[in-house]
């Protein structure tokens, strides 16, 4: 797909995604809703992944944030809009504090850890009743912001999801793709040319932390509630890290086409096979995964000479 | 041609019209990989069958379009959204787990169409959520609340020791699955039973099998080391076995030993290590000697399905269709008003082997069942021990020291 086109396609994209709300029913707007709120996380697990670090802490942030706004509200008051702020600052200053502890690791190192990490947050806010609710969760009794609105919920997420196209886009067309890419094909010869590679890491682990944490704080303001099964899901880590697999890794555009196709599939399957269509949904997750390793932008870019299109 | 096709839309344009106006459409919901909403789902399914073989409801027939949930609120979302504008159903049944049922308020509140629940639990959450009446007044709670089970199995405790004398109960141990069901039962379990000092109350937490756990040797070892005399695990299915196996293996044997899970494995009653389990539930199979309507379910689901239900949530679900198409007819209307009054006057003889009627909770207005029953596995087969206007046997006791 040369450059016009891709462009065309974004903006055909970008057209339909805003103006949905004037032509589909609620029930797409919900099902939308739920694809971009994935989608949105598929693309900041690609962004961190574009360093060659591995997270799976998606969850243990997205539920940072959800608590972080809900408390927010309930305990202190705060404003809808600012809570959902809040949780995006506050999951960020999370992330920046033990990105100091975390991020000399790598590899499969980083990748426990950032599941522990989120396994530690649920416990601890399990583990705060008084403060949190516990395992039982807290409620906002005045009801979900915007009185419930399907229209308006949906442009709350998708403002979420432009939030995380705007910042992959931001890694890729300035100098921080240069430095994550030098980052993850050799750090020696990274650092002897001179990248402070903690620093870009840091950046990096703390803003896709930040937009996690927002999307959390956009889904507890969405359903009015959050319990600790509901917002530190392994849903919220593995769901993402699919999507950004089958669409294609170390790019915007392949999150978003895996959380389209398999949130498109998971939700038609459902329908069809009421019984047991998680099975035939996950049996085509490792199907496309062992055939199409890296995903179905390699498909979309593929060239006569074999160059499989990614980013460099 | 064209006229010809056109005439030919137009013919099944109205013929899908007429054919929706003879139809009265219920939307369920349930988590369908789970026991509890596969069986749930049938059995409101079976129920509908029934009812439509019967001449259907105000000469309309019945029609259940079940939705899975995933157990996920986002899903449940999303499944509320579709019955409720894509098939445009007129009521809504089904539920279990507190997690996706606080997903569907937002959308049940939007739409305002009755919901029939026969599931979801947790008061702190769900009924917080709901909001009292007339907020809340289409939503009709059949399941008990957790306080009201917390109470229900506090009555019961205390009846039984009168009739049985030999029954003596000073100390209880609670071993809870760490989530919002274990927490809310052990909550439940230290207002009811400690609060007034008549009993000495301990507990600790375990990670289910169902997510991720069972490894119960902390939680056992802290039970054996209290000696209670009522000994009460609140988990899942999958911890009924582990559990049985790890407490054989440290031969704890208290004089109660006592499961509380939504549903219990198929073929638990076959095991050797299921002889004189003590359970809490709503319905067993042993009911069908005493009560007709029970025993009629019974018969219509295994001849439909070649399987038993294993959950209580069957007869509950098909309960709940029967409640609503009574209603419908009292009304002779879905419209949420009139139907809400009439299903205010509910009095359904269950198979559950209680009349349900709806009385007001600590916030909602509409609360159906809260008494939970006190069972025990028998020669393979729950009997009920308590209430005792419903028991099918006297209480084995004490639990049998492990050989």
């Amino acid at each position: 797909m040369n450059r016009t086109a891709s462009r065309i396609f974004a903006l055909l994209f970008g057209v339909l995604a805003v103006t949905l709300p004037f032509f589909a029913g609620d029930y797409p707007l919900q099902v939308a809703r739920n694809i971009m709120m994935y989608m949105a996380l598929a693309i900041t697990w690609d962004m961190l992944l574009r360093s060659g670090q591995i997270s799976f802490g998606i969850a243990g942030l997205f539920g940072i944030g959800a608590y972080a706004a809900i408390l927010s509200v309930v305990r202190a008051g705060m404003p809808a809009w600012f809570s959902i702020l809040f949780a995006a600052i506050f999951a960020g200053g999370v992330a920046f504090v033990i990105g100091f502890l975390i991020l000399r690791l790598r590899a499969m190192y980083f990748s426990i850890v950032t599941l522990a990490l989120g396994e530690i947050f649920r416990i601890i806010i399990h583990n705060l009743h008084d403060f949190t609710g516990g395992p039982e969760g807290v409620v906002i009794q005045k009801g979900v912001v915007f009185g419930g609105k399907a229209n308006s919920l949906y442009w709350l997420v998708l403002a979420g999801l432009a939030v995380a196209v705007a910042a992959s886009t931001w890694f890729e067309k300035s100098k921080i793709h240069f430095a994550l890419t030098a980052i993850r094909n050799n750090e020696v010869s990274a650092k002897s040319s001179g990248i402070d590679i903690f620093r870009w890491l840091l950046l990096a682990f703390v803003v896709t932390s930040a937009i996690q944490g927002l999307l959390g704080g956009i889904f507890v303001q969405s359903y009015g509630f959050a319990t600790p099964d509901a917002v530190f899901s392994a849903d919220f880590t593995l769901l993402p890290l699919a999507m950004a697999l089958l669409g294609g890794v170390y790019s915007t555009t392949g999150p978003i086409f895996g959380a389209v196709l398999l949130g498109l599939v998971s939700e038609w399957l459902k329908l069809k096979i009421p019984y047991g269509h998680l099975v035939v949904y996950g049996i085509i997750i490792v199907v496309v995964i062992l055939f199409m390793p890296q995903g179905l932008r390699q498909l979309v870019r593929r060239t006569p000479h074999g160059a499989d299109g990614r980013s460099a | 041609m064209k006229r010809g096709m056109f005439a030919l839309a137009v013919l099944a344009l109205f013929v899908g019209s007429a054919y929706a106006q003879g139809t009265i459409k219920i939307g369920g919901i349930w988590t369908l990989a789970d026991i509890t909403g596969k069986q749930g789902s049938a059995a409101a399914q079976l129920a509908v069958d029934e009812i439509n073989a019967a001449g259907g409801v105000l000469g309309k027939k019945l029609e259940l379009i079940v939705v899975d949930d995933e157990g996920k609120a986002d899903k449940a979302a999303a499944a509320v959204e579709k019955l409720a504008t894509v098939d445009k159903v007129d009521v809504f049944v089904g539920g279990m787990a507190s997690g996706a049922e606080l997903g569907k308020i937002p959308a049940f509140k939007k739409y305002n169409k009755v919901v029939m629940a026969t599931g979801a639990a947790g008061s702190a959450t769900v009924e917080k959520a709901l909001g009292p009446s007339p907020e809340s007044d289409f939503y009709f709670h059949l399941h008990p609340w957790d306080y009201n089970q917390g109470a229900s199995y506090a009555e019961g405790w205390n009846a039984i020791q009168q009739k049985y004398p030999n029954i003596q109960i000073k100390k209880i141990f609670l071993a809870y699955e760490e989530g919002a069901f274990g927490k809310s039962s052990w909550d439940a379990t230290k207002v009811l039973f400690g609060g007034d000092k008549r009993y000495t109350i301990d507990g600790a937490s375990f990670k289910s099998a169902l997510l991720g756990g069972g490894d119960y040797t902390a939680v056992l070892e802290a039970a054996k080391a209290f000696k209670p005399d009522l000994f009460i695990w609140a988990g899942y299915d999958a911890d009924a076995l582990p559990l049985l196996e790890q407490s054989k293996a440290m031969k704890f044997s208290p004089g109660i030993y006592l499961g509380a899970p939504p549903g219990w494995p198929i073929d638990f009653g076959a095991s050797k290590l299921s002889p004189n389990v003590m359970l809490y539930g709503m319905w067993s199979t042993a009911m069908n000697n005493n009560n007709p309507s029970s025993a009629k379910f019974f018969k219509n689901y295994v001849a439909k399905y070649k399987e038993e239900p294993a959950t209580y949530f069957a007869p509950l679900a098909y309960s709940a269709v029967y409640i609503l198409a009574d209603g419908i007819k009292a009304a002779g209307t879905t419209e949420t008003t009139a139907l809400v009054k009439a299903l205010e006057a509910t009095k359904y003889a269950s198979p559950l082997g209680e009349t349900i009627t709806f009385k007001p909770s600590n916030i909602i207005k509409h609360q159906g069942i809260t008494r939970q029953k006190i069972l025990q596995w028998q020669n393979g087969e729950q009997q009920v021990i308590w209430p005792f206007e419903a028991a099918t046997a006297a209480p084995v006791y004490p639990f049998p020291a492990w050989k």
